[in-house]
């Protein structure tokens, strides 16, 4: 089992096991996530690498039955400690999921629904600059600065899914997980995405769960590669794609499998 | 063999086999027709019987010996009381019952209980509502019998499980991406529920709530149990005043001898027919107007 | 008075909301500098300021009406009244109603002599408990007041209460189905003291009017109230329920176009909404006579207004559009491919829903029908004002029949003492009559549900 250390590590996660049930999702997965770098997991379709993404916020934990044990560290605390509440650590830890899922509401409420929940802002005006920020974040702003008010449901499947991004961003976020998020989308949207990534990735530390092997290779430092609900090897996204060292990895890169 | 297909013989057996085709169908249009048939006549000896009746004494008076001096005011109101205290206690109970079961009841044996006990209860015959509102709010806790209180508790009873199940089934058809969604910028599972979850629910709940309303509204049965058959001269001025409602007015009229209730008591239905119709009308429309939101 | 009371302590409660949340906002500075925010500061207070106090109120109403008997009975007027345990409570009960309203006449003479001293002792005590209120108030929200601090964590305390509130709400379904079975269960407790179970479920003779002494088995004997449930809601509604709305509901999911069907289904639910006060008038105003004079001009001896067919033909109208929309639901769930596969044979259309799409709905059917019969059995006012109140073992349809529901609402609207074995008698029909519809409706949902997982 290798173990990949990094110096400036955001998350870290030791010998974690999930369990649904009786049944082990995740076999003792160890892994250090960065600061200021795009980390991409793949795999194959069921290999875990969606549920581990979910036990990074605690997105499991309102699954029945889901369990945990091991240990993952934001900033050096325990995020499944007693007195850790999950809803705060969801407002530091942001997700992004695989189907665009505004709210129903205005592309505004959308945004500024997060930071009203935390406090985040004390009147309007600050409320209009953080949606504003969120939204141009998001590489947004331009086209619906004119239609705040219209629903989120109303723009197109590319549109919303940057509008889930800009909502997450608006809670500032540490992390950002985003779990296949352009998989619903079309080539052209998905190069916003890929682009959108570019640009966050100084300012938060993303991981990004993808099915496309080109997509990792084209937005990530970091690769992890899953199989079967263990990690089987971690390491800078040049050198997995090019020289791998575990014989699996090799055989999903060059589509053996998968 | 190709000829099998065109010889008289096959062709008489396709013929016949058509025939019973439009028959079966006649036969099923014929069900239909039949049962309207059937709601027509009643609507039009309803309307036949009672629409002389309907004029503004009959509207504002109440109960009579007399029949050309009796009214449907007191029973209307009574009717009115009784529903307030249905609503304001099986509404709130029968939406938290719904939210607590959809979204945070663990699977265990208590809960199944529950559910188990809600899905019969919509099943019982109203009238052992009726018994158990009879035999605990009157002969244990001692409250004013034919009163819209012991009414409106009853019929609550009766009402929640109706709240409940059309509840659940609205929460559920709330995208569980909705709710990922917000507890991903962390909102806690209250939040979600309160912030998201309820307010696109609501005209689901709504609905069912107006059809159980309307079911407590023409309910007989369980009334008569708690007494609620009384002679009411005077309108209901609170809720522990003895009462009469709508249907069990028309039920004491029907029981006259006199032929001018026969006018009173369709001129009774007429009323709550359109009550009845107003709120299935609202319903339906709540429906057809918020149903195709994802 | 206990109103105005209850109003005030609400009212603080808002004060209290509204000067927590000025408190936080105080505290207040950006993300992170408090666990919850403000408004669920003001909550935790509000909701502590409120709960003690309604808690203290509910304790005093149930200790604070002894200690004012004590009272008015140690007062000088008290000790002239009668010791005998009844009457004494007759008069307190009196001179409590003279306290309210003055111009109540009592039946004893001493209540109004009582009413005075009742009314000094009440309105005492009443202070006390409304001060006791306010302090418990002002504790609770003393308290909360001290937590109103930047580390703790109102909020999940708040949600807790709201979930302990959520979890209520759901356990009083529970409470119902517990107090429907104890009270049907114990007060035909009582009445199976008296008759013997036995004879009451097999005996034929019923007499609930000559039961007196020692012949209560012999006129407790249910068996007519059964069969004539059975023959009306079992047999002749369902007679009148299964072809219509089975056929029905084949013509709206099979022949019928989206159109027609948009508008025939609501028109046809519309029998469903009627209230059975409704029918059971048409029933006993239009059917009867119809089916009478029918009967009389086929030459029927003396046929009687009430029939037991005349109830019965409209119950079963009532019944249609619900045998109707659970067969629907039956029908729909069948996989299109079944019908499919017999239409690509060259079956016609009647003959795949005969042959294919019915047989294949038939378990959904079947448990609709139980179902139906369900409600028709315990159906009331249709049978109150068209079967009639003979109780016989008959085969003839033009007969007056009698039903348990009917039985129940002659036994108990009558003006009898309470405990007398007739009175009872209703909850042991009761009893019966929540037995069977339970066992139907499990069986039914069961059935249902094993239906739609086959073909899931």
């Amino acid at each position: 089992m290798p173990e990949a250390k990094l110096p400036d590590s955001k998350l870290t996660a030791r010998n974690v096991d999930v369990f649904y049930g009786d049944k082990k999702a995740i076999d003792d997965v160890s892994i250090d996530i960065g600061n200021g770098v795009v980390t991409a997991f793949i795999g194959p379709s069921g290999c875990g690498k969606s549920t581990f993404l979910r036990t990074l916020n605690r997105m499991n934990d309102t699954i029945a039955g889901a369990r945990v044990t091991g240990q993952i560290l934001l900033d050096g605390e325990d995020i499944y400690d007693r007195d850790m509440d999950p809803v705060a650590l969801r407002a530091r830890v942001g997700m992004v999921f695989q189907k665009p899922n505004p709210f129903p509401k205005s592309i505004y409420e959308n945004v500024a629904y997060g930071p009203r929940i935390h406090g985040l802002a004390q009147a309007k005006p600050e409320m209009d600059a953080i949606v504003e920020k969120a939204l141009t974040r998001a590489g947004l702003w331009n086209e619906v600065k004119d239609r705040l008010t219209d629903a989120g449901t109303a723009l197109s499947g590319g549109q919303q899914q940057r509008l889930c991004i800009a909502r997450a961003v608006a809670v500032s976020p540490e992390v950002i997980l985003m779990d296949e998020p352009c998989s619903a989308l079309d080539p052209i949207a998905t190069a916003r995405i890929e682009e959108l990534i570019e640009d966050l990735k100084d300012r938060y530390a993303i991981v990004i769960v993808t099915h496309s092997m080109q997509q990792a290779a084209r937005v990530s430092q970091r690769t992890a590669f899953f199989h079967l609900g263990k990690m089987v090897e971690y390491g800078d996204t040049d050198q997995i794609f090019t020289n791998p060292r575990e014989e699996r990895t090799k055989d999903y890169i060059t589509g053996r499998y998968g | 063999m190709s000829n099998t297909w065109k010889n008289p013989d096959m062709a008489r057996r396709i013929a016949r086999r058509n025939a019973a085709e439009r028959r079966f169908k006649a036969l099923g249009l014929g069900a239909i027709v039949l049962s309207l048939l059937f709601l027509a006549v009643l609507l039009f000896i309803m309307l036949k019987n009672g629409l002389g009746g309907l004029d503004w004494a009959f509207l504002s008076g109440s109960d009579a010996t007399d029949a050309s001096a009796a009214g449907v005011w007191g029973a209307a109101k009574g009717s009115f009381l009784t529903m307030v205290v249905t609503l304001v206690l099986s509404f709130p109970m029968g939406v938290l019952a719904a939210i607590y079961l959809e979204e945070f009841a663990p699977r265990n044996r208590w809960v199944d209980w529950v559910e188990v006990s809600i899905n019969n209860l919509a099943a019982v015959p109203s009238i052992i509502f009726g018994l158990l509102g009879l035999a605990v709010f009157i002969n244990t806790l001692g409250m004013a019998r034919s009163s819209p209180l012991v009414g409106g508790l009853t019929l609550a009873l009766m009402t929640m499980p109706v709240i409940v199940i059309s509840g659940r089934n609205a929460i559920k058809a709330v995208p569980p991406s909705i709710r990922t969604a917000a507890l991903g910028v962390g909102a806690s599972p209250v939040q979600v529920v309160f912030h998201h979850v309820l307010p696109l629910a609501l005209p689901g709940i709504l609905t069912g709530t107006i059809i159980g309303m309307a079911r407590a509204l023409g309910e007989t049965a369980p009334l008569l149990m708690i007494g609620m058959r009384a002679f009411v001269a005077t309108p209901a001025s609170g809720i522990n005043d003895p009462s009469s409602v709508l249907p069990m007015q028309i039920f004491l009229w029907s029981d006259e001898i006199d032929r001018g209730f026969v006018q009173n008591t369709s001129a009774a239905i007429i009323v709550l027919l359109v009550f009845l119709l107003a709120m299935n009308g609202l319903a339906i429309y709540l429906r057809n107007k918020f149903e195709t939101r994802w | 008075m206990t109103a105005a009371v209850l109003l005030a302590a609400f009212a603080l409660g808002a004060i209290g909301w509204f000067v927590a949340r000025a408190r936080a906002r105080l505290l207040y500075a950006g993300r992170e500098s408090m666990h919850s925010m403000p408004v669920y500061h003001a909550w935790h207070l509000a909701l502590w300021v409120v709960l003690p106090a309604l808690v203290v109120w509910g304790l005093w109403s149930v200790i604070a009406p002894p200690i004012v008997d004590g009272v008015v009975l140690a007062s000088p007027a008290g000790t002239q009244i009668p010791t005998d345990p009844v009457q004494r409570a007759a008069i307190l009960s009196e001179a409590r109603g003279i306290a309210a309203d003055p111009s109540f006449i009592g039946f004893y003479d001493q209540s109004s002599t009582i009413a005075a001293p009742m009314r000094a002792a009440q309105a005492r005590f009443g202070l006390i408990g409304t001060v006791l209120m306010a302090l418990a108030a002002l504790a609770g929200g003393g308290y909360a007041w001290t937590r109103v601090t930047g580390r703790f964590p109102a909020r999940t305390r708040v949600e807790r209460a709201v979930m302990l509130t959520l979890l209520a709400a759901s356990l009083l379904a529970i409470l119902t189905t517990l107090g429907i079975i104890g009270s049907l269960v114990f007060e035909a407790g009582l009445f199976f003291r008296d008759v013997s179970p036995i004879a009451f479920l097999t005996g034929l003779h019923w007499a609930p009017a000559n039961a007196v002494g020692d012949d209560l088995n012999a006129n407790f004997g249910a068996v007519p109230l059964f069969w004539g449930t059975i023959f009306i809601g079992a047999i002749i509604a369902m007679i009148v329920a299964i072809p219509l709305g089975l056929m029905s509901a084949v013509y709206l999911t099979q022949y019928a176009d989206r159109r027609a069907r948009k508008v025939l289904k609501p028109v046809l639910e519309i029998l469903a909404g009627i209230p059975t006060v409704v029918y059971g008038y048409f029933a006993a105003l239009t059917v009867a006579p119809f089916i009478r004079d029918l009967a009389a001009s086929l030459g029927a001896q003396n046929p009687s207004t009430e029939s037991a067919l005349a109830a019965g033909l409209v119950m079963g109208v009532m019944i249609i559009p619900f045998v109707s929309s659970m067969a629907d639901d039956a029908i729909a769930a069948v996989p299109r491919a079944m019908a499919d596969g017999s239409l690509a044979m060259g079956a016609t259309k009647s003959e795949t829903i005969k042959k294919v799409l019915l047989p294949a709905a038939l378990p959904g059917i079947v448990a609709g029908v139980m179902l139906a019969v369900s409600r028709a059995i315990g159906e009331t006012m249709i049978v109150v004002m068209a079967a009639g109140a003979a109780a016989r073992l008959s085969l003839n349809p033009l007969e007056s029949m009698t039903t348990v529901t009917y039985q129940i609402v002659q036994l108990l609207t009558g003006d009898q003492e309470f405990n007398s074995p007739k009175t009872l008698s209703a909850f042991a029909l009761g009893l019966v009559l929540f037995v069977v519809t339970l066992i139907l409706n499990i069986i039914a949902l069961r059935v249902v549900k094993r239906f739609r997982e086959a073909y899931e």
